[in-house]
């Protein structure tokens, strides 16, 4: 009977985010949301209880107001939720999560065979916090999954890279972070949100921590990116074909991977 | 050793890498220092493109990733503290970054698609985009090595200089990971979901013949991208099933990079488009609407401009 | 004052936007052209618990504040207007008069499956000669040892083609004049029940709408419902529920009309530039979001004073007036918007504009509603 623990991020929702005046970004009407692919983690989660039985929780690392997000996600099944908060636990960088994770995790009683994360958070999308959380608990970690088969001591997946598909074994415990299309998440029904509110909550505040998760990324500005079409107009001149390909891997839109 | 290191499981993508940390060798009067993997005899090349030294990791076997090197690279990392570490945005290095990263406390800059230095501390001022590509945020690393994962393309590669000295060091095996690879299957390309590509080549009416979209499928394959089409092509014409058809009664697509060939941009099909990141038209008709749209649009004759295109992406993708 | 919804209110409204882009908007267009019931998409409302909101969970529902299920139903309007109606009929009109009037058994019978979506209910009290005036109605119920033989045929059953469950009213004593009527509940299965003409409607065309004929429909005592000469009462109290409902999809056909246009507005060039840039477009969409704020606000003051248990007559009447004449004026505006394109099949304005007109005619005129609104005001 296997223990997940599944992580969320409760982000802004880039839909909301406007151009300010100047190169500021207007954050004042922004609304929030589960990190879309944690979705998927959670999803993932509650489908191998589904099938294999146990036991599903969820855990995140926020700010005390950020109840709605826990609703939220203990409406799309785990039966319980770990809320690490503290209100200085704002725009942390995925080093400072991964620590303070880590601590809750591996230092208290919370049993668990497997951890799924989000392939990365939708507002930072660094990727960092599932592979950097292994690294800390010292568990085996797949990134990228889109296939999970859950066996007695250990899992099989399938890891979806670039240059085509890996088959893994790993022991467990283990952590992988799994890929959108690992399943289409389920849209909760009434009846999950209003039974949210009655799962337990498991608050662990920052007096019950003893690291100090001083951040190693340092943010000193968050500008708007150009979205205007700029609309610049080329002629089938060769050299205006070439400078459109470097324009184009410059903008990250081609050629690198994302 | 300290100094700048850099690391990416693509040769190419190496060379790019190398070229940024050369430049940056310089003016911080560091080494460089390069990891390499499988193909010893790359030693010499990496050297005459900057490195000081070489990192020769030790091959794998075969039931092993190349994440079985992560304690490996952290644990000389630890022994020489470097400054600087550039790894390479490939899926893979990435997760291996985060995971070094961590086991040497420090922070990482993911997808760092630029940097400058500040002149009074010398740190990497870093670039990345969030928010889904809304915002740039810029990052200093106040822990060492500053840590970056770097998207391909980001630099270009240098060129090779001969006569350049540099170390070669073979380090030993690692003890093996406990996770293991039991198969792999190679990339058949894989139909995926119109609505989720991150590439979409748009044909419309501008293709004077169906055996025209040979020319829309090779760019596809070439980028990786999925085929969609404007309402005529699949409605009027049936050369693209219907589930492809892009707009306002079809498909609304958010790629990353939309490709519009020969599509004029009738409302009805900018609808379906507007959540693109980057649009990018090829038309004949200068006023065509679709490019008050376009964040870069070709005026010229598509059967001139896509072969013209396909053979300078070859080339800058190196394939 | 508190103009805070909850957090699991908010959550709802999310899970159901979430609902109607992944079911809804997918067939919104089809259904309309075919005026096809979307059994597909109402079978998916009831495995998320959609279709019995306000009921208490003991009797298949969910057990929410009107306010939350006025949330919901504008939400859903926002996608397709004839799924939110379906859904409302079935719930305001159909399952909330057995919910307030029915005796236990007639609950455990009939409300169960209705609140669970297993069935879909309807409600029969318009006639030929009967529209906002109920007590015109003609349909007779004679006693006949222990049951009913009911005579008569409904007209403008909305649901009727694909109710199982109906709420039917029919004079037990037309010497009584209005005291005189009664209500029934009565399964598509009685053969004395037949679904006539089915009518094809300007708007809201995935709604089902068709004749009921009462050809010597025998219906058992236990099924009448409340007593007899009740019906007046029971059909004008479930009027003041469902007007909210009526309300919260007016509102939500605004909202729709006022997304498109922004999203129009803001891609439409002309003159070399778009011509969200205009002062008139600017001032048409200005005046849309004051009047949908304005007739939310009232649509929920609505629905938060029954949920309070206080009258809401008066107040579910004015939000039903002034969201179905707002509707109708923004949805016009925004097919101005839009010009030639918005005229044609395609746009989603053209659908809003004819289906925002019957919000103005049914479960009350806007004559009617100004009727009950006077009748409070000049008490």
């Amino acid at each position: 009977m296997p223990g997940i623990l599944c992580c969320f991020k409760w982000v802004v929702d880039e839909a909301y985010i406007r151009a300010g005046t100047g190169k500021e970004l207007d954050l004042d009407w922004v609304d929030y949301k589960i990190s879309d692919y944690d979705r998927n983690a959670i999803e993932e989660a509650v489908r191998l209880q589904e099938k294999h039985g146990g036991n599903v929780s969820a855990i995140t690392v926020g700010k005390p107001d950020d109840t709605k997000g826990l609703k939220d996600a203990l409406s799309r099944g785990p039966e319980k939720a770990y809320f690490i908060n503290d209100s200085s636990f704002d725009n942390l960088e995925p080093s400072q999560t991964a620590a303070i994770l880590a601590e809750v995790i591996g230092g208290s009683s919370i049993d668990y065979d497997l951890i799924i994360c989000g392939e990365g958070s939708s507002d930072l999308y660094a990727r960092q916090v599932g592979p950097r959380l292994a690294a800390k608990l010292g568990i085996p970690c797949a990134a990228f999954v889109q296939k999970i088969e859950m066996e007695q001591d250990k899992i099989i997946v399938e890891r979806k890279i670039e240059d085509g598909v890996e088959v893994l074994e790993l022991p467990l415990p283990a952590l992988v972070t799994v890929l959108p299309d690992i399943n289409s998440p389920r849209i909760p029904g009434l009846k999950d949100t209003l039974s949210a509110s009655k799962k337990p909550v498991i608050d662990i505040g920052l007096d019950e921590l003893s690291g100090s998760f001083d951040p190693c990324l340092r943010t000193i500005s968050i500008s708007k990116a150009n979205m205007e079409r700029n609309g610049v107009k080329l002629s089938s001149e060769p050299q205006d074909i070439s400078s459109l390909v470097d324009a184009l891997i410059k903008q990250g839109v081609i050629g690198g991977v994302k | 050793m300290a100094g700048i290191w850099v690391l990416a499981e693509d040769y190419k993508h190496c060379l790019e890498l190398l070229n940024a940390g050369q430049k940056l060798a310089e003016t911080l009067d560091k080494q460089l220092a390069v990891f390499l993997m499988q193909k010893p005899d790359r030693a010499d090349d990496f050297i005459a493109h900057g490195a000081d030294r070489v990192y020769l990791l030790p091959a794998l076997p075969e039931d092993q990733t190349m994440e079985a090197y992560i304690p490996l690279i952290a644990g000389i990392a630890k022994q020489e503290q470097p400054d600087i570490f550039f790894i390479g945005a490939s899926l893979r290095c990435k997760e291996m970054a985060a995971r070094i990263a961590a086991s040497l406390n420090t922070g990482l800059c993911s997808d760092c698609t630029g940097f400058t230095l500040d002149e009074e501390s010398q740190s990497l001022v870093m670039e990345r985009l969030i928010f889904g590509g809304a915002a740039v945020q810029k990052v200093i690393c106040e822990t060492l090595p500053q840590m970056a994962t770097i998207p391909a393309g980001a630099f270009e590669a240098g060129t090779a200089l001969s006569g350049r000295d540099g170390q070669v060091i073979e380090l030993s095996p690692a003890p093996p990971s406990p996770v293991k690879l039991i198969a792999k299957k190679s990339n058949a390309r894989q139909t995926t979901n119109l609505a989720e590509a991150r590439v979409v080549i748009c044909v419309g009416r501008g293709l004077e013949k169906e055996a025209d979209l040979e020319m829309a499928r090779e760019l596809a394959e070439l980028l990786g991208a999925e085929i969609g089409c404007t309402r005529p092509i699949s409605e009027e014409l049936h050369w693209m099933p219907e589930e492809t058809c892009i707009g306002l009664s079809g498909i609304k697509v958010k790629p990353e990079l939309y490709i519009g060939l020969g599509v004029s941009g009738q409302i009805q099909h900018l609808t379906g488009i507007n959540e693109a990141r980057v649009i990018c038209a090829i038309n004949c008709d200068e006023n065509a609407p679709i490019f008050d749209v376009s964040n870069y649009g070709i005026v010229g004759d598509v059967y001139k401009v896509v072969p013209q295109l396909i053979a300078e992406l070859k080339q800058a993708l190196h394939k | 004052m508190d103009f805070k919804l909850t957090e699991e209110q908010e959550l709802i409204r999310e899970n159901m936007r979430e609902f109607t882009r992944k079911y809804v908007d997918p067939v919104a267009v089809e259904i309309d052209e075919n005026s096809r019931y979307p059994e597909e998409v109402i079978k998916k409302l009831a495995e998320g618990d959609w279709m019995g909101m306000p009921y208490p969970q003991e009797y298949g529902g969910a057990g929410v504040e009107y306010l939350t299920y006025a949330i919901v139903v504008e939400e859903l309007s926002r996608s397709c207007a004839a799924t939110g109606f379906t859904l409302s009929c079935h719930t305001s009109l159909a399952s909330g008069p057995i919910y307030n009037y029915g005796s236990e058994d007639q609950k455990k019978k009939y409300l169960v499956p209705l609140a669970k979506g297993q069935k879909i209910g309807a409600f029969g009290v318009t006639e030929p000669g009967a529209g906002t005036d109920v007590g015109a109605a003609t349909t007779t119920a004679v006693l006949d040892g222990d049951t009913y033989v009911l005579n008569g045929t409904k007209t403008f059953t909305s649901n009727g083609p694909v109710a199982d469950t109906f709420v039917i009213f029919a004079f037990t004593d037309k010497s009584l004049g209005p005291k005189g009527l009664s209500a029934f509940i009565i399964s598509k299965d009685n053969p004395g029940l037949k679904v006539g003409q089915h009518f094809y409607k300007m708007g809201i065309r995935a709604s089902q709408t068709s004749e009921m004929i009462l050809k010597d429909c025998r219906v058992p005592k236990e099924d009448l419902l409340g007593k007899e000469g009740q019906g007046m009462q029971i059909a004008m109290a479930t009027f003041d529920h469902g007007r909210i409902g009526i309300a919260a999809q007016a509102v939500g056909i605004a909202q729709a009309a006022m997304d498109e246009s922004i999203s129009y507005a803001k891609q439409r060039i002309q003159f070399g530039k778009p011509i969200s840039k205009n002062q008139a477009i600017q001032w048409m969409i200005a005046d849309m979001a004051t009047d949908i704020s304005a007739a939310r606000f009232l649509t929920y003051h609505a629905a938060y004073l029954k949920d309070q248990g206080k009258p809401f007559s008066k107040e579910a009447a004015m939000a039903k007036v002034f969201a179905a004449e707002m509707a109708n004026k923004h949805a016009s505006k925004a097919v101005q918007i839009h010009g030639g394109n918005g005229y044609c099949k395609g746009f989603k304005v053209e659908r809003l504009m004819r289906d925002a007109k019957i919000t103005e005619i049914y479960e009350g005129t806007s004559e009617a509603q100004r009727m009950v609104i006077a009748g409070n005001v000049l008490r």
